[in-house]
């Protein structure tokens, strides 16, 4: 970007020492005066560069294979678009939009992503950042614990799903025959409301749980160890210092769990999917565990209405860039408070 | 600094190897295109769950008689997955499958609107149109004549009952006597449903669930979802609201053991006999065999239903953008001959679309012992002659799922009144449509 | 709290021992963990007419290694379980590659418009999986890479999750000051990587790898439309056991079970050099 500025300045002398000396300079043409700034500039230039190029793989592919699917999406969100013709669109400007927005089914899906991803989300990252701390103690056994930890998230969405399916049955399933036998009427897990969002929350607290563990007992490994020594010698007791010590230093990890989780919790889908059985993109014969992956899904792929599956997705994005950007303010505002 | 990065230098090398490595396998691995080294032709033959061709044999038969052929199935469990996937190939023109099927509840959509991207196999070498069922053939051929798929199965429509618990409510249990009580009419069927429930045996009901008493009785309509103009009809339409009827009467009447079918805990009712009729297609009988298990042997019985109805049923067809069309085609027409659909249902009962040969099917001798020894393929047989012609349209199944999934389900399961039922499977209708 | 993190330098690790307690609740963890997958082994061991009765079956019976070898036929994993190790294989390196160097420039190095990029590189994880499949599939199939493995291995390359989990990782678990000694020192940025960055990455990006290939192997939605069973992914192998006639669902089990077992066998291969990747935090001593 400012390379030209870059060449106007004068060249400082260039870094020696050993890094220098190790490797010999292999461009011969020049005394070595014109070596050391050719090489400096050649440092300068890749101090200049090198995060573009760190950064571009990423966005290489992502434009290779990530964009088309976005724009192509853009485009029919603004079209009348069915799968058994995509040679054949009628513009129709926003009313995909406006129909959405008029219509229970989005709302509904809204809310249910909602209410969903909130009773799976917040227990989840509370038991992880629980779970991992006790991982972080020396155990016996480490790789074992860590394991089993992680083996809920080894199981395919499908399997997982086929077997929690099998617990939630409302006749015959274990769920609801241990409640039987505590004096209590057998629930509809999968037909009743707050049953089946309850349901498929927990398969997604099951599956979820252990990663996340995961990856706080990583960042947890990063914190330096004098920290809790000198926590210890000013009597932190062990809550304290997981408290005190270990939640501050790992708030950069936690952000990105949150991050990660509510995306994903707006996505959900492979879950309710096939927790519903046949006809599982419909969520329930009231919608009532319909989540916005699913309405998306129902209505691009069984339906067939690919236009108005590409709006519900850019809504979707909408919407989370909004939750971003509310983020972002409340972010801010607490900052310069402080 | 330096223990661990010599260390790290390590995973990183193996890392990069195992990935050129990776990468080179992949290169070797991917060559697909149909003809393999050999100089033999690979015809892909893409299935939804139940044809059963593979089953019977038939890839085996058909590759011993022509060996520069090799035929590989390609399934996809579910049909609702299976079909968008058909129309995005379709649409894309690449990565089709040569000989691929189609669901009864699809044909329609796929005549209207895929037509072109099909061959005409009305045309092709070796096809009778006289050996099909006519209403079958007219399906899957487009106004212009062109028929884009051949008839697989059918899904002639019986009732199934068990015997003993139908007994234990004192119920006549032969299955002359009960066809003849309820001929011609479900509502007799729902009647004997509230006898039975008056002395059911415990923890049992009558049907599995209100939705397939919708899908049975429905099959039996002679006016469905649309008209003769493809405009829609469902709200007014006779077949629908007298499958609705029924199924909100045994909805109401607490006769229904509340399944799902094909979910798991179905398969546990037909386990646990929690239940004591389901209507059974062709292609269902031997699921209620597998999943009633051993015990259920010469408990189950079969009877003639109400009304003589299609439910479910396949075809096959040739994509013009396949490859190999030539031979795809030879596939596709051996496959469907009637000599090989009566195999297919000695195997697992899937009842063929050809008339010819309804007099020498052979059920398995297990299958028929199963069913207390009925007369299976006489009964089948003569609901397939019987089954009324009628107008299919393009979203048949996406409205069917709708009334059953939606509306169908909110009374039986959410104790949502009928009205609220319908109303829901309205809305979910015009949702779905679209409007 | 920076300024002392950064003075301690890397030194990372705890040795507090475990109670008793901390035992208990992760036994307790550990069996919720672990019960549905033992129950899939169950149902993998029995036949599917006792898995239809009520109540389900709480051990094992004899059928499991019949049941296995069924799944292991019908769906031919052997050459599913080849094409996913190199799918998720391919994957895994190109993620945590090009994950780690990228999350490094954004965490520690400055640059134009790195704020924005990396605002946009969190806004990709935020367009639906579901719908990027028909326009996907109309972009590999110009390609022609209908049925072929770089169909499933480019479109996930990289991944902005990854970006992004390195990111928040490096700007904790990497001292800005290593960077700038190493500066200093005149070392050039793939030096930088080389010495500095992965060392310190490495615990994250053992995870990382560790995450991504799981999920690599575990993906079904795009690999079932992207390829066939002529050159299937094992989720795509493993879809094909619910189509029988009468699926039989003590088979399908078994073939869930199959397809679980090497991710698991992984862990514990080589879960020993993760967990130590991991226990090692960067440097040691």
């Amino acid at each position: 970007m400012s390379e030209t500025t870059e060449y106007a300045e004068t060249p400082l002398p260039g870094p020696s020492g050993e890094g220098g000396a190790a490797r010999p300079a292999t461009a011969g043409r020049a005394s070595s005066p014109t070596t050391s700034s050719w090489r400096s500039r050649l440092y300068r230039w890749d101090t200049k560069a090198s995060p573009y190029v760190f950064v571009a793989p990423f966005f290489l592919f992502f434009g290779a294979f990530g964009l088309f699917p976005l724009l192509y999406t853009g485009w029919a969100s603004l079209h009348r678009l069915e799968l058994t013709n995509l040679n054949d669109s009628t513009w129709l400007g926003l009313e995909n939009y406006t129909n959405l927005l008029q219509s229970d089914y989005f709302w509904n899906a809204l809310g249910n992503t909602f209410t969903i991803g909130v009773i799976s989300t917040v227990p989840q990252l509370a038991m992880a950042l629980g779970i991992a701390h006790l991982l972080n103690y020396k155990l016996r056994g480490s790789t074992l614990w860590r394991v089993a930890m992680l083996a809920p998230y080894a199981t395919s969405v499908a399997s997982a799903s086929l077997v929690f399916t099998l617990l939630f049955a409302w006749d015959g399933g274990m769920v609801n025959w241990m409640i039987g036998s505590v004096g209590f009427d057998p629930v509809n897990w999968r037909e009743s409301s707050w049953g089946s969002q309850f349901a498929v929350s927990s398969i997604v607290i099951w599956r979820w749980t252990g990663y996340n563990a995961l990856i706080y007992l990583a960042a947890m490994q990063a914190v330096p160890h004098d920290l809790y020594e000198s926590a210890s010698l000013d009597g932190a007791s062990r809550w304290q210092q997981f408290r005190h010590v270990t939640i501050p230093m790992l708030r950069p990890t936690i952000l990105f769990t949150v991050v990660v989780s509510t995306i994903g919790a707006t996505q959900l889908f492979g879950e309710p999917l096939l927790f519903g059985g046949t006809a599982g993109s419909k969520g329930g014969a009231d919608h009532q565990f319909q989540t916005l992956g699913l309405y998306l899904y129902d209505q691009g792929w069984i339906n067939g209405h690919l236009g108005r599956a590409s709006a519900v997705a850019w809504l979707m994005l909408l919407i989370l860039l909004l939750i971003a950007a509310v983020n972002l303010l409340i972010a801010r505002r607490l900052r310069k408070d402080r | 600094m330096h223990t661990s990065s010599g260390r790290s230098r390590r995973v990183v090398t193996y890392a990069a190897v195992t990935a050129l490595a990776a990468s080179l396998l992949a290169a070797c691995s991917s060559d697909d295109d149909g003809s393999a080294g050999d100089g033999k032709i690979t015809l892909n033959v893409g299935t939804f769950g139940v044809l059963g061709l593979k089953q019977a044999g038939l890839y085996e038969e058909y590759e011993k008689a022509h060996p520069d052929i090799r035929i590989k199935e390609n399934v996809i469990e579910r049909n609702d997955a299976y079909y968008p996937k058909l129309l995005t190939q379709l649409q894309s023109g690449a990565g089709v499958n040569d000989v691929a099927a189609i669901e009864v509840s699809n044909i329609t959509e796929i005549v209207q609107t895929q037509g072109a991207k099909f061959e005409d196999l009305g045309k092709a070498e070796g096809v009778e149109k006289s050996a099909y069922l006519d209403w079958k053939w007219k399906q899957a051929t487009t106004e212009d004549g062109k028929t884009v798929g051949l008839g697989v199965d059918i899904g002639p429509t019986a009732l199934c009952y068990r015997k003993d618990l139908f007994e234990k409510a004192d119920l006549p249990t032969d299955r002359e006597q009960l066809a003849k009580e309820w001929a011609g009419d479900w509502d007799k069927y729902v009647a004997l449903g509230e006898k039975y429930m008056k002395k059911a045996p415990k923890g049992t009901k009558f049907v599995d669930s209100a939705s397939s008493v919708y899908n049975a009785v429905f099959a039996g309509a002679t006016e469905r979802y649309y008209d003769e103009n493809g405009e829609e009809i469902y709200e007014k339409s006779q077949g629908r609201k007298d499958a609705w009827d029924a199924a909100m009467k045994v909805a109401r009447g607490g006769m229904s053991a509340k399944l799902k079918q094909f979910d798991p805990t179905w398969d546990q009712g037909f386990a646990n006999a929690r239940f004591a009729t389901v209507a059974c297609p062709a292609w269902m009988a031997g699921y209620i065999q597998e999943k009633t298990g051993p015990g259920g042997k010469g408990k189950w019985d079969m009877a003639k239903a109400p009304t003589d109805g299609n439910w479910g049923g396949a075809f096959l067809g040739v994509p013009s953008a396949g490859k190999h069309k030539k031979e795809a085609t030879e596939l596709a027409v051996w496959l469907t001959r009637p000599e090989q659909l009566a195999k297919i249902f000695a195997k697992q009962a899937s009842f063929p679309s050809t008339p010819s040969v309804y007099d020498e099917l052979k059920p398995s001798a297990a299958t028929k012992a199963y069913f207390s020894d009925a007369p299976i393929t006489r009964i089948y047989a003569g609901v397939a002659k019987n089954i009324p012609s009628a107008v299919y349209g393009v979203k048949d199944a996406q409205i069917g799922q709708s009334i059953t999934d939606i509306g169908v389900l909110q009374v039986e399961q959410q104790g949502k009144s009928p009205e609220e039922g319908w109303e829901a499977a309205q809305k979910e209708i015009k949702d779905v449509l679209g409007q | 709290m920076k300024t002392r993190a950064r003075t301690m330098g890397l030194k990372a690790g705890r040795t507090m021992h475990a109670g008793p307690l901390t035992y208990a609740v992760l036994s307790l963890f550990t069996a919720i963990s672990l019960a549905p997958l033992v129950w899939t082994a169950i149902a993998a061991s029995r036949t599917q007419g006792r898995l239809a009765r009520t109540p389900p079956p709480l051990w094992f019976g004899g059928n499991l290694f019949k049941n296995l070898e069924r799944a292991w036929k019908e769906a031919s994993l052997g050459d599913a379980m080849l094409n996913t190790t190199i799918v998720a294989g391919s994957i895994t390196l190109g993620t945590v590659l090009f994950s780690t160097i990228a999350g490094f420039a954004f965490a520690k190095l400055k640059f134009r418009f790195s704020g924005a990029l990396l605002v946009l590189t969190i806004g990709t994880m935020m367009v639906p999986p579901q719908l990027s499949v028909v326009p996907l599939y109309l972009w590999i199939a110009d390609l022609q890479w209908t049925n072929q493995l770089q169909a499933v291995i480019l479109p996930t390359f990289v991944s902005a999750f990854g970006v992004f989990f390195m990111r928040q990782y490096l700007v904790q678990a990497l001292p800005s000051e290593l960077i700038e000694a190493a500066r200093m020192d005149g070392a050039s940025s793939l030096r930088i990587i080389w010495h500095v960055v992965f060392p310190a990455a490495r615990p994250a990006m053992a995870v990382l790898g560790l995450l991504t290939f799981v999920m690599a192997w575990n993906d079904f939605l795009w690999p079932i439309i992207a390829l066939n069973q002529s050159n299937p992914t094992v989720q795509v192998a493993l879809n094909s056991l619910g189509t029988g006639y009468i699926p039989d669902r003590a088979v399908i089990m078994a073939g869930a079970l199959l397809g679980t077992l090497p991710l698991l066998l992984a862990f514990i291969l080589f879960g020993k050099q993760i967990v130590s990747g991991i226990m090692q935090g960067a440097v040691k001593g």
